[in-house]
């Protein structure tokens, strides 16, 4: 972590010690949620895709200012079938997409990758001014699959194979690793999964996402790797790599410094158009927003309703 | 359709939340020192939910006993999830690696083996299905490398002869489409209800007009009426199109054991981001034969069927296809002097 981002870290943390969480509504004004507001959200999330579930966490890290047993927000066990570089490429080649805003499409940012151009979207994406994570990490490719890998001082468990000891039967399917049918004619194996939670950020009081990601063979993924399934506009500006608020360990997550402002944006758009949004369908909006960031991990946020109340 | 080959089962996979290591490490260290008793854990899993991947058993910070009171009353708020039906688990953690390559992983696998055997013979299967799918993790926690060396199994009873395939097709293909849509109705209900959402075995019942009703195996009797339609469900994990996945396995020996069916209509349950999807679910036709030498006995609960005659298992997970313990290093997030300092 680079200094700066520590120092934002300390000074954010000392606010939101200080400061009570939002109670006052300004989802429409300033594209916001205060703490009931997020529980109703996520309350819908969860009925509505009910591959999520509200989670406790971490005893030790629960907020005073959530109930006790919706903490947080998590899909597990996500496919991400390619990574989202090489999807780019593709898209760029087929002249890449734009903000959609047309009357059938009610201004949804795309969910696939971002223009070249970005005369308008730049001031969309949240930007990382202070807190850009290191370059180091260009080096991406380099890092093994996963942590069971780096230690040198792990023996290499052939020698400990038991063939004789360990019992299969005709009625057992042989195991590949490969959970996918893989759509390169190469055989490296993409198929990767992950957990993606949603959490409640108190400082910028919106919601936040984090991601844990497991390799094809199911071990944990190194959360630089991480980066490779993040749009690469945001890959290095606004995906950090922080203890997460309520689980143990390391994990990817999407700074939320600008999402209130993006999310107000996309809340302007929904009633330029006549549509009342509703906050109970926040979220939902608000993971169409994140699908641009990472276009090819495959979380439910399906919408087959309407999204206000007096649409049309 | 007409070459009859056995059923060839998907097995279970594993996936260990970062959570899960933690709360172990602080176990080792701060509770149970070189006491190396098992302990029993719990997984958790849910019906596949996506065409191109299976679901794992998963094993998280929440899969240890609960420390404290505050926490089991969380635990009991968890009751019901969904998206944790839980799995019950045994962890054998050695002091040692040494030890751990020493672990007579045989008879380990056949402790628990035995465990499903007796409760499908008590009828405590019957009454709480969960524990048909059972699970061995044994371990060794190299807590100054902050290490983790593992191995699971997921015990299943070999039939022996093997179980054979007379039809297994996609799920809307099997039912009309008037059944197709009775049978997700009552598919979703089951799983929206907290109270059966996490009971991954149950009974599809479906009537001569078309109307389908999911009830718990402990019903098997009062669904027997003439032109009703009997499948036996379970929450598949796998994804294939042309495997069952693991926890049939145990369900055909309960079957087997409990009704003396010799042939067995099942649904591997499957769904699409949280709802049934027959498209994905598969319906199957397996022929179980008991040997014929003992056949004649199983009238009077001896033979195969008999308690006494435990059969054989199988079930240690493969590693990329070997037959290898895991391991993973998780000196990067578990130091204690970076952890120290996020701490302080």
């Amino acid at each position: 972590m680079v200094l700066t981002q520590k120092l934002h870290e300390a000074f954010k943390g000392t606010v939101e010690r200080i400061t009570g969480p939002r109670t006052v509504s300004a989802f429409k004004e300033k594209g916001v949620l205060s703490v009931s507001e997020f529980v109703i959200a996520g309350d819908n999330l969860v009925s509505k895709c009910p591959t999520w579930s509200w989670e406790s966490g971490e005893p030790n890290k629960r907020k005073a200012y959530l109930p006790p047993e919706k903490q947080f927000l998590i899909t597990r066990n996500v496919p991400c079938l390619r990574r989202a570089a090489s999807v780019e490429e593709e898209y760029e080649a087929a002249g890449g997409e734009v903000l959609l805003d047309n009357e059938d499409n009610d201004g949804w940012l795309a969910t696939h990758g971002k223009p070249k151009d970005k005369s308008d979207e730049a001031e969309n994406l949240p930007s990382m001014e202070t807190l850009e994570i290191s370059s180091k990490n260009k080096t991406v490719k380099s890092i093994p699959s996963h942590f069971g890998d780096q230690d040198e001082d792990i023996p290499d468990m052939a020698d400990y194979e038991e063939p004789d000891n360990i019992e299969t039967d005709a009625a057992t399917l042989p195991s590949t690793y490969l959970v996918a049918e893989e759509p390169d004619d190469d055989n490296i194996l993409r198929t990767r999964t992950y957990d993606v939670s949603i959490t409640y950020d108190k400082y910028y009081q919106t919601p936040r996402v984090w991601l844990t990601g497991y390799d094809e063979s199911r071990m944990l993924l190194q959360p630089e790797l991480v980066l490779e399934d993040v749009s690469q506009d945001h890959a290095r500006k606004t995906v950090t790599i922080e203890d997460h608020p309520h689980l143990p360990g390391k994990h990817a997550s999407v700074h939320p410094c600008r999402h209130g402002a993006v999310m107000k944006k996309i809340i302007d758009v929904l009633m330029s158009h006549g549509v009342e949004p509703e906050v109970d369908k926040y979220l939902f909006l608000f993971l169409k927003f994140v699908a641009s960031v990472i276009p090819t991990i495959e979380y439910d946020y399906t919408m087959d309703f309407d999204l206000g109340s007096s649409s049309n | 359709m007409a070459s009859e080959s056995i059923v060839v089962f998907a097995q279970f996979q594993s996936a260990v939340d970062e959570g899960f290591w933690h709360r172990l490490s602080s176990l080792k260290l701060n509770k149970l020192g070189i006491d190396d008793s098992p302990i029993p854990i719990t997984g958790f899993y849910a019906p596949c939910s996506h065409p191109q991947v299976s679901n794992h058993l998963t094993l998280l910070a929440e899969s240890f006993p609960s420390e404290s009171n505050e926490q089991s009353s969380t635990a009991a708020t968890s009751g019901g999830n969904r998206n944790r039906c839980p799995v019950p688990g045994i962890l054998y953690n050695t002091n040692t690696i040494e030890s751990f390559h020493a672990l007579d992983k045989k008879s380990l696998l056949k402790a628990e083996a035995k465990k499903i055997w007796d409760d499908i013979h008590t009828g405590k299967a019957v009454e709480d299905s969960a524990v048909l799918s059972r699970f061995l993790l044994i371990s060794f926690a190299d807590l100054k490398k902050w290490t983790f060396h593992y191995w699971f199994a997921f015990p299943a009873l070999v039939l022996d002869p093997p179980a054979t395939l007379v039809d297994l097709r996609r799920a809307s293909q099997y039912f009309s489409l008037e059944e197709a849509k009775s049978v997700s109705a009552a598919c979703n209900e089951w799983r929206n209800s907290s109270l059966t959402a996490d009971v991954p075995f149950f009974l599809v019942c479906i009537d001569p007009n078309s109307l389908a009703t999911v009830k718990h195996i402990k019903d098997w009797e009062t669904c027997q009426s003439d032109g009703n339609k009997l499948l036996f469900g379970f929450y598949d994990p796998c994804h294939l199109p042309n495997n069952p996945g693991w926890p049939l396995r145990n369900f055909l020996a309960l079957i087997s054991v409990r009704w003396n069916l010799k042939s067995v209509r099942f649904l591997c349950y499957r769904e699409n981001r949280g709802f049934a999807d027959l498209g994905l679910s598969l319906v199957g036709e397996a022929l179980i034969t008991v040997p014929q030498g003992r056949a004649a006995k199983t009238g009077n609960g001896l033979g195969w069927r008999g308690h006494q005659c435990l059969p054989n298992a199988v079930g240690w997970e493969q590693n990329k296809g070997r037959q290898v313990s895991r391991c993973i290093s998780l000196a990067k997030s578990m130091d204690p002097t970076r952890l120290a300092i996020s701490a302080a």
